[in-house]
């Protein structure tokens, strides 16, 4: 066993306590942290699958805004945590079958047809040769990207410009009634508009009449 | 290629070795030399000698929601940009062009927005 296969175990292992983590955590918080720490592990595989820049952007990407986006969900919905594990057995006859099934095919895959034909199996498919240190694989990426992948790099503009427009169209909102400064109009206003000065007879100070004629 | 990065890997291991020796020093000496009698007024929340009245996690402005999606978007595209740039040499001019549509498309979005007043914080 090479020393990147203990790598990959080892993180592997950390990997999957994580996710473990994520699904049993009781604050939503805590469980969108546990993904943090599960998206860093599988940043590190892809890693040791020589991918950095895949492995680089999911840190970026990811970590860095989708999980903001997740924290901004779980905080926004005020979600009590009592009133969620009430619901955990309601839906468990649906679910543990439907998990069930989900390990079975996986284990099918994996084990089943490593044992019958060599075509699927683990131990068919040899580990790819190393890179030399010199070996970019971001412009390996931007080799293939800009000339096999153009037409799926288009509808990924389409996706991105839709996800603006969705957004946009589900969030904003103008509120009436707001009191917002208008800098312009501000600046262009005169004197007269605002002063209006009056003319007031002048009031003696003894006998409090008005007298005509002094100010 | 992975040789690279095993400065990364030893730094990975320095620091969670470090702070598991910090947090397993802090615990252990908590756990032999204190005194831990707690009761529930000394666990609640400390709030300037009344009684805490609200929780600390409050339902905030969708707007922030929105700010961080449009962020995501823009984000991704210079995503998408890196790659292009590390291999412009190869890729020529269909590269060039390739990206022009691509960046027309995110632009048309970014106009939309501006126009909608989505930038704007009132």
């Amino acid at each position: 066993m090479s020393f990147t296969e203990i790598l990959f175990y080892v993180f592997s292992a950390v990997l999957v306590v994580s996710a473990l983590g994520v699904i049993t955590a009781r604050n939503p918080v805590y469980s969108a942290l546990w993904l943090v720490f599960a998206f860093f592990n599988s940043a590190i595989i892809w890693m040791l699958l020589e991918a950095e820049f895949l492995a680089i952007i999911l840190i970026l990407v990811y970590v860095g805004a989708v999980m903001v986006l997740f924290l901004f969900v779980v905080m926004m919905l005020d979600i009590k945590v009592e009133e969620l594990r009430a619901g955990f057995t309601r839906y468990a006859w649906l679910g543990l079958p439907i998990a069930l099934l989900v390990i079975g095919e996986i284990g099918s895959v994996v084990w089943v047809k490593s044992q019958d034909d060599k075509a699927l199996g683990l131990s068919s498919v040899a580990s790819p040769a190393a890179y030399a240190a010199d070996y970019s694989n971001t412009k390996a990426l931007g080799q293939l990207l800009y000339t096999e992948y153009l037409y799926p790099l288009q509808l990924a503009a389409s996706i991105l410009l839709i996800a603006i427009v969705a957004a946009i169209v589900l969030t904003m909102r103008k509120r009436s009634g707001q009191k917002v400064q208008d800098i312009g109009a501000q600046i262009s206003v005169k004197a007269k508009d605002r002063v209006r000065i009056v003319k007031v007879a002048a009031v003696q100070p003894e006998t409090g009449n008005t007298v005509e004629g002094q100010s | 290629m992975l040789q690279n990065y095993l400065p990364i890997l030893i730094f990975l291991g320095v620091a969670t070795g470090l702070s598991l020796l910090l947090l397993g020093l802090g615990f252990g000496f908590g756990a032999l030399f204190g005194i831990r009698k707690p009761y529930a007024e000394k666990q609640s929340t400390y709030e300037c000698g009344f009684e805490p009245f609200e929780d600390s996690r409050i339902k905030f402005d969708v707007r922030y929601y929105l700010v961080a999606i449009l962020f995501i978007v823009f984000d991704l595209e210079i995503a998408f940009l890196f790659p292009w740039a590390v291999s412009l040499s190869k890729i020529g001019a269909v590269g060039i062009a390739a990206v022009g549509i691509f960046l027309l498309i995110l632009v048309v979005g970014f106009i939309y927005e501006w126009k909608k007043g989505a930038l704007e914080w009132d």
